[in-house]
C-alpha cells in the first residue's frame, strides 16, 4: 500500500484511511512511505532517452542571469521616497492613467473582437472535448493537447487585455512588411501577433529575440515560428524574465528551421521598450 | 514534524547535489548550470514521455528548473535525496499539464503537498551513475509480465489510480492493485539484491 501510495494510484477512500493513520504520527508507517516515494522515483529511468534543444537551456541561462542582475542591481539613484517626491509621481501617475484610459478607449472593439473570437473558439474546443472523453487513452492524448491550447488562449487573452500589460511596437526593417505588436505581462508572459507577415523561404522560420539592456549582453533566443498562409501569426511566450526592465528591446530574425542559439541574420523587425 | 525524523546518512547531506543546491542560495549561476547539465536529459526523458509533446515538455523542464533556481531554499538535503526530489517534482509537474481541469489533476494538486516530503533511500542504495541507474531499472521492469508492467506504467506516467487502471485494461481492480504491489516489491527487491 506504501508503494501504491507514494504512486498516486490509490482511490480516494484509500488515500485518506493512510494519510489518517499517518497523521496519528506512525513513524514507522512514515519510514515505509518515504522509502516508497525513492522507489517510485526510479521509475522515472524507464522514459525513453531524449535530449533537449539548445535553445532551452540558452532561455533558462539568460533567465536565471538576468534574474541575478535584477536583485543585484542598486536604487536607481532618481528614485525618492520624500513626500514631494511621492506628490510628484502621483501626478505622473494620474496622466499615465488619463493616457492609458484613452488608449484603452481607442482598443476596446478590437479586444472585444478579439474576446469574442476566443470564447467562440473556447465553445468549440469546450464541445470537442465533451465528445473526446468519451473514447479511448488515444483519444485521451488528444483531449490533452485540446486542454493545453484552450490554456494557452486563455492565458493568451488574459495577457491581451490585461492593463498590466506593456505594448511594444515591433518596426519592418529595410522590408515590406507591416508592424507587429507584443503584449508583456510581467506575470503571464508575452504575446505576439503580427499580420500579412511575409512567408519565410524554404523551412526557414521566424525566431524572437530579447535584447538585454546591459552594454554586450547576448540577445536571449526565445520562441520560433512560421505564418499561417495568410500570413498571420501569434507567440505565446510563456516563461520570459520576470521582468522586462533589463530588457532593452525585442527583435525578430529569420533563422534555419528549429531555430538558432544565436541569431544568424539581421532583425526583420525591431521594438524597443517604452 | 515526525516525518523530519528519519534523516539520511551524513555522507548523503554532504553529496555533491546538496553542496550545489546550497550555492544557489547564494544566487551561483555556475552551479545552477551544473545542475542543470547533469539532469535536464533525465528529467527532459521522464518529462516528454509523460505529456508526448517536445513544446510543452520544454515548458515543463523550464519550469522545474526555474522552480529549483527561484526557490531551492525549499530542497532541504537533511529530508532526502536531491534527484527523488527533482523527479519528483517534474512528474507532478508535468502530470498537472497533461491532465487539466480533470478530477486527476485536482488529486495531484493535493499532492503537491507532499512535494517537499521525506523521500530517504533504503540502506542498500549506493550512488550509481544516471547510465547504470537507467540499466538497471529497466532491466528489472523488463523481466515483469508485460500486464504488470502495463499497470505500473499507467500509474506513473499517466497518473491513473487503480480503479482507472482496472477500467483501462478491463481487467477486475484486485488483480490490478495486485499487480501493481508485486511489480514493484519486485522491483524492491532487484534494487536490493542488484546493490
Amino acid at each position: 500500500m506504501y508503494e501504491a501510495y507514494a504512486l498516486g494510484a490509490l482511490d480516494p477512500p484509500e488515500r485518506a484511511a493512510l494519510e489518517a493513520h499517518l497523521a496519528t504520527g506512525c513513524a514507522e508507517c512514515a519510514k515505509s512511505v518515504a522509502e516508497a516515494r525513492w522507489l517510485v522515483s526510479q521509475l522515472a529511468y524507464l522514459a525513453p532517452e531524449a535530449s533537449t534543444s539548445d535553445m532551452l537551456k540558452g532561455r533558462l541561462m539568460q533567465t536565471v542571469r538576468s534574474e541575478t542582475k535584477s536583485e543585484s542591481s542598486p536604487v536607481p539613484t532618481g528614485a525618492t521616497t520624500t513626500p514631494a517626491g511621492i506628490s510628484y509621481w502621483l501626478s505622473a501617475g494620474v496622466a499615465a492613467l488619463l493616457l492609458l484610459t484613452l488608449y484603452f478607449a481607442w482598443d476596446a472593439h478590437r479586444v472585444k473582437e478579439e474576446l469574442r473570437a476566443s470564447n467562440e473558439q473556447n465553445q468549440r474546443n469546450e464541445q470537442m472535448v465533451a465528445s473526446a472523453q468519451n473514447e479511448s487513452a488515444v483519444t485521451q492524448q488528444k483531449l490533452a493537447a485540446m486542454e493545453e491550447q484552450m490554456a494557452k488562449m486563455h492565458r493568451e487573452t488574459a495577457i491581451l487585455t490585461d492593463p498590466a500589460s506593456v505594448k511594444i511596437m515591433l518596426a519592418a526593417q529595410k522590408i515590406q512588411a507591416p508592424q507587429m505588436v507584443a503584449m508583456w505581462h510581467a506575470k503571464y508572459g508575452i504575446v505576439l501577433t503580427g499580420q500579412k507577415v511575409p512567408m519565410p523561404s524554404g523551412n526557414r522560420v521566424l525566431q524572437l529575440w530579447l535584447i538585454p539592456k546591459a552594454p554586450g549582453g547576448k540577445a536571449m533566443p526565445s520562441m520560433t515560428v512560421r505564418p499561417d498562409a495568410n500570413g498571420n501569426l501569434v507567440i505565446l511566450v510563456s516563461n520570459p524574465p520576470a521582468s522586462g526592465s533589463d530588457t532593452k528591446a525585442l527583435a525578430i530574425t529569420e533563422e534555419p528551421a528549429g531555430g538558432s542559439a544565436a541569431p544568424t541574420t539581421t532583425p526583420k523587425w525591431v521594438g524597443a521598450m517604452s | 514534524m515526525f516525518l523530519a525524523a528519519f534523516s539520511p546518512k551524513d555522507d548523503r547531506e554532504a553529496s555533491p547535489d546538496a553542496a550545489l543546491v546550497r550555492q544557489l542560495l547564494q544566487n551561483d549561476v555556475g552551479a545552477f548550470e551544473k545542475l542543470y547539465d547533469k539532469y535536464c536529459r533525465i528529467v527532459y526523458s521522464l518529462v516528454l514521455r509523460i505529456v508526448q509533446q517536445s513544446g510543452p515538455a520544454e515548458e515543463v523542464v523550464q519550469d522545474v528548473f526555474l522552480q529549483l533556481w527561484r526557490n531551492s531554499a525549499q530542497y532541504d538535503p537533511a529530508r532526502g535525496p536531491f534527484v527523488p526530489w527533482l523527479l519528483t517534482l517534474a512528474r507532478n509537474r508535468a502530470l498537472d499539464t497533461l491532465r487539466l481541469k480533470s478530477e486527476r489533476q485536482r488529486r495531484l494538486e493535493n499532492q503537491a503537498d507532499e512535494l517537499f516530503s521525506v523521500v530517504v533511500a533504503p540502506q542498500y542504495e549506493k550512488e550509481l551513475d544516471e547510465k547504470r541507474r537507467a540499466e538497471r531499472v529497466r532491466s528489472l521492469v523488463g523481466e515483469l509480465n508485460p500486464q504488470q508492467k502495463r499497470a505500473i506504467e499507467l500509474a506513473y506516467f499517466q497518473g491513473l489510480s487503480h480503479s482507472e487502471i482496472a477500467a483501462e485494461l478491463k481487467e477486475p481492480l484486485g488483480t490490478v492493485k495486485s499487480w501493481i504491489r508485486n511489480g514493484l516489491i519486485r522491483l524492491k527487491e532487484g534494487l536490493h539484491t542488484a546493490s
